[in-house]
């Protein structure tokens, strides 16, 4: 079969986003229909482009222009890819149809254009397979990310999203030198052609260009030491939007960082790199979990705790171990379920009730039994119960961590789960014992829409095989770099 | 003292990139962090294009006289004109932010732009 179809993901949403303007003259819910309807054509390309994949086990390629790489640019869309193009485009289906209730007063022409772009972003991001064309996914991923967080014209969205704007800028200029080292060492840009030629690169060159490359990308994927913007825009976004940075946003992030990692593993120095990043992700998993301790905004504190799940699977990620790359997949589809069921109902109850702060939370056990049920499988899937999904990722991912010889990491992530097991229990605590009255009738479409991904949760959490195996597939496209080099036709150049 | 042997192009891209971050780390005005936010740029610009020159050639256009032996690098041209640009629109986009700030906080000092606590 013909791959090429595979590029219909990046070009739907970008030729759709053009569009909007045009629809706009239609009215507001022509343009929010309009959004549903293109993210619900993403999701079925997405979807047979999974089954292809799947089916076939092999990877689809597509090269632009038909030049074969590393001339053209190319997309491998591999059994990685495909499963998270389909993550984006269900997900970003769902928060379309949460829009139509969560975004009321400012234009949805400009939002709905935004939305497309950010879809376009993280997809660009996670199927391509060259490092520039990287940088450019990930700016306009990070530049519509900053026009999403200010999008609310309020003070706090503005100092939320210049915070944001400002690390950004610096991390995507150490991200563009580190591209300029590599090309300058290799001469080369294609991932698969980096990975050929990187046991030659001198090893100064190639530790400072991946280190300054993936400190470029943890602006994105929010480790530690920058992940300062993160809690505050997560707060002062719209509530879908909110969902989706946590979904997959962060996700690109990770992803194209761990790729990186995993294409220069022959070069000298790669392992300094990686004890690296597994600071920066254990350090990242405790200051996230106990800031999260002391907030008042539930918002705010699903924001802290999602860094540091984020945090968790980085660790994992750059544990430089096969287990630990198929539990960080693993952990990364169960997060981007658990985190948008929960930033979906808190924005709901946010909607609802006007405000995300803890005591509008008293008592909705009474006031809105559905989304206070939702809220309460997610609290509890989030600290990872068992008979729920995170369970077994986070198990794995410690088993992992455990025999790749972390035991501090291991230590650390355990200590700061105990850490979130106290304020989710307290949230749960407060919804159900708390004071408050007055019955509220809830949405229909997004109490669907929160109900499927419950059930998702719990079918993951009982029978966690099927997803289990499809993640170890994905966490091999990742890992087994010798068959990403095999797979991608490289052209004869010299080199 | 052994001075190393290092280009004028490089060090002055690097030394433009640390200006920059030094103007965005310090500066407390959110109009100078931007600024210094440009320069960095600036800086990176430069550092990518002069990755790609090759001593005593010409531009990468070919007509009379120029072949593809006669000149530099094309592709830091192209990552560079792709750079410029993103530049430009994280700029403008911040300065919207900027002017946004400025009216609901009445004032462009970092230290008194903390609403977001926590």
């Amino acid at each position: 079969m013909n791959a090429q179809y595979a590029s219909l993901l990046i070009a739907v949403p970008l030729i759709s986003a053009f569009f909007v303007p045009l629809i706009k003259g239609f009215g507001k819910r022509t343009v929010k229909y309009y959004l549903m309807l293109v993210t619900l054509v993403q999701t079925a390309i997405a979807g047979a482009v999974f089954v292809n994949v799947y089916r076939t086990g092999e990877p689809m390629i597509v090269m632009a222009g038909g030049w074969k790489p590393p001339v053209g640019i190319n997309l491998y869309v591999g059994p990685f890819a495909a499963l998270f193009v389909l993550i984006v485009a269900i997900m970003s289906f769902f928060m379309a149809v949460f829009s139509l209730k969560a975004v009321e007063t400012e234009p949805i022409d400009k939002y709905a254009m935004l939305f497309l772009l950010l879809m376009l972003g993280s997809t660009g991001m996670i199927a391509t397979g060259d490092i520039f064309n990287l940088f450019v996914f990930m700016e306009i991923t990070s530049i519509t990310a900053y026009a999403l967080t200010a999008y609310n014209k309020t003070g706090e969205a503005a100092e939320a999203s210049l915070k944001y704007m400002v690390l950004g800028g610096i991390g995507s200029s150490f991200f563009l030198i580190g591209v300029a080292l590599i090309y300058g060492a290799t001469g080369t840009l294609n991932m698969a052609h980096i990975a050929q030629l990187a046991g030659g690169i001198n090893p100064t060159v190639a530790q400072i260009g991946l280190a300054l490359l993936i400190f470029g990308l943890a602006v994105e994927a929010e480790l530690f030491p920058l992940n300062a913007w993160a809690p505050d825009a997560y707060q002062a976004a719209p509530h879908p939007i909110t969902a989706m940075f946590s979904a997959f946003v962060v996700k690109a992030g990770l992803y194209a960082a761990a790729r990186l990692l995993y294409i220069m593993q022959n070069a000298s120095g790669w392992g300094s790199v990686l004890k690296m990043v597994v600071i920066m992700a254990a350090l990242t998993v405790f200051v996230a979990e106990f800031s999260a301790l002391r907030q008042r905004d539930v918002k705010r504190m699903i924001a802290y705790s999602s860094i540091s799940q984020v945090g968790m699977i980085a660790f994992a990620l750059a544990l430089g171990t096969q287990a630990g790359v198929e539990a960080g997949v693993f952990h990364m589809i169960n997060h981007a379920i658990v985190k948008a069921l929960l930033f979906l109902a808190v924005g709901y109850v946010g909607i609802t009730l006007g405000g995300t702060g803890i005591e509008k939370f008293s008592g909705l056990g009474r006031r809105m039994p559905l989304t206070a049920f939702v809220i309460t499988v997610g609290s509890l899937a989030a600290v990872g119960i068992p008979l729920f999904n995170i369970f077994w990722s986070k198990i794995r991912i410690l088993i992992a961590g455990v025999e790749a010889g972390y035991t501090w990491g291991v230590a650390l992530i355990l200590g700061a789960s105990v850490v979130e097991a106290v304020y989710y229990i307290r949230l749960i605590h407060t919804m159900w014992f708390g004071e408050g009255e007055g019955r509220i009738r809830e949405n229909l479409a997004i109490g669907t829409i929160a109900l499927f991904l419950v059930l998702l949760i719990l079918f993951i959490g009982l029978y966690p095989n099927y997803f289990w195996t499809v993640s170890q597939k994905a966490g091999q496209d990742i890992f087994n770099v010798v068959d990403y080099v095999k797979n991608v036709p490289l052209m004869g150049v010299g080199s | 003292m052994n001075v190393p042997d290092i280009s004028v192009y490089y060090f002055g891209a690097i030394s433009l990139v640390l200006i920059g971050l030094y103007a965005v780390l310090v500066k407390k005005n959110v109009l100078k962090i931007l600024v210094g936010l440009s320069i960095m740029e600036t800086g990176v610009n430069l550092l990518l294009i002069s990755i790609g020159y090759i001593s005593g050639r010409s531009a990468p256009i070919l007509s009379e006289g120029v072949t593809a032996s006669r000149a530099v690098d094309p592709i830091p041209q192209a990552l560079v004109l792709t750079a410029i640009v993103i530049g430009v629109a994280t700029t403008a986009m911040a300065l919207s932010v900027a002017i946004i700030l400025y009216e609901k906080y009445g004032t462009l000092n970092v230290e008194e732009i903390r609403r977001l606590r926590g």
